[in-house]
């Protein structure tokens, strides 16, 4: 007899609606935005400083208006969702075997909170306001 | 024993007769400890013998009864009625065409599969008088999790990479070229690269980490990914050195 399989399409653009843990890959993903945003605010703001004090006032003054705070609170969010969904991952791809035992995940998703808040802390010292 | 009847609404596919799939109700009497295999099991054998599906050792071992139970890819031998309400939808493994009811092809994964080369290629072939290939419970350790996977698909189902490019090798058969390739007795990592670490391999992975969440075997095929990028891209770094193969 011949055969005749049948094929259940899925939808190319809503196929990450369908389920939960598509979506929370989904926030993942879009955080890293965010992230790239940023980074290129700091740039421009690294260019304004060399191009003399008044133009770095002007930054400053953007980026610390109602806009400017409500864009930091918003990237500050998306940062954190980043960040700790990374560090729930690492265990996966870091597999670290001693002898017969493999390090278990939880260490070394700790290890990884514990160098966040050393550099968190060095970098608010650094900036004076630690 | 307690008794609960329970409404399996099972996806019927007949190619013979139907041009596309729909739900049939059967309400089955079941027992509290009953898998949703038994319930299918019970269909099979009390209401209906023309229902089409996988199944062999009962108990997580085959991989041959997975199925979409409430749309989360499952085995049947392994879904306890007790975690569920009293209706409970059946289809057959996303991601793959449906040969009949419940049972899918599977042809792309088997030939995904062999493309791999799943299996120990030693450094020398050696007689089977000259004694076993030994290895230390750490050499065993650093490959063991990835060759317990038992071929059930559900990660495959899971995977929206695979659903959107069916090119894809895929989740399983990556883990188990990974499997080989941390084997102490095996040197054939090279001979599985240009499939492993192609545009369709491990760089086809965006790690949405589904694959690992519904595998039954703890196998982590999404961690094994990762950590063949990682080696492959060291490869890649390094071939461009001294003495690299650039
Ligand atoms: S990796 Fe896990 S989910 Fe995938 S086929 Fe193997 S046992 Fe099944």
């Amino acid at each position: 007899m011949s055969r005749k399989p049948y094929h259940r399409e899925v939808s190319k653009t809503t196929w990450f609606l369908k389920q939960s843990r598509y979506q929370h890959y989904m926030l993942h993903e879009i955080s890293s935005v965010f992230v790239a945003i940023y980074v290129g605010v700091l740039i421009v703001g690294l260019f304004r400083l060399a191009q003399g004090p008044e133009a770095w006032s002007g930054w400053l003054a953007a980026v610390t208006s109602p806009i400017g705070v409500i864009f930091h609170i918003l990237v500050f969010i998306f940062s954190i969702i980043h960040t700790t969904s990374w560090f729930k991952a690492v265990p996966q791809a870091m597999r670290i075997q001693r002898g017969e035992e493999i390090v278990p995940g939880n260490l070394i998703i700790g290890a990884h909170y514990g160098v966040w808040a050393v550099v968190s802390v060095v970098v608010l010292l650094v900036a004076g306001v630690a | 024993m307690s008794e609960r009847q329970i409404e399996l609404e099972v996806l019927r596919y007949r190619p013979e007769m139907d041009d596309k799939p729909f739900f049939q109700t059967y309400s089955v009497p079941c027992q509290e400890e009953w898998v949703v295999l038994d319930a299918l099991n019970y269909v099979k054998d009390e209401m209906d013998r023309t229902l089409s599906y996988r199944w062999s050792c009962h108990m997580f071992v085959c991989g041959s009864c997975g199925m979409a139970i409430n749309g989360e890819p499952k085995l049947a031998c392994k879904a306890f009625l007790r975690d569920y309400q009293t209706k409970i939808r059946i289809e057959p493994l996303s991601n793959f065409p449906i040969e009949r009811d419940l049972v899918i092809v599977q042809d792309d994964f088997i030939e995904k599969l062999e493309s791999v080369k799943p299996y120990i290629i030693p450094k020398q072939e050696k007689p089977i008088d000259q004694g076993e290939y030994l290895q230390t419970p750490a050499q065993l350790k650093a490959y063991k999790q990835y060759s317990m996977c038992i071929n059930c698909l559900l990660c495959y189902s899971a995977c929206p990479q695979y659903a959107l490019e069916e090119k894809f090798i895929g989740p399983a058969a990556l883990a188990l070229a990974h499997r080989y390739n941390m084997d102490s007795r095996d040197v054939g990592r090279s001979a599985r690269e240009h499939v492993v670490a192609s545009h369709d391999g491990i760089w086809a992975c965006s790690f949405v980490g589904a694959c690992s969440q519904v595998c039954p075997k703890d196998v982590d095929p999404a961690g094994a990914i990762q950590q063949v990028k990682f080696t492959s891209a060291v490869d890649y770094l390094t071939s461009f050195l001294p003495g690299g193969k650039r």
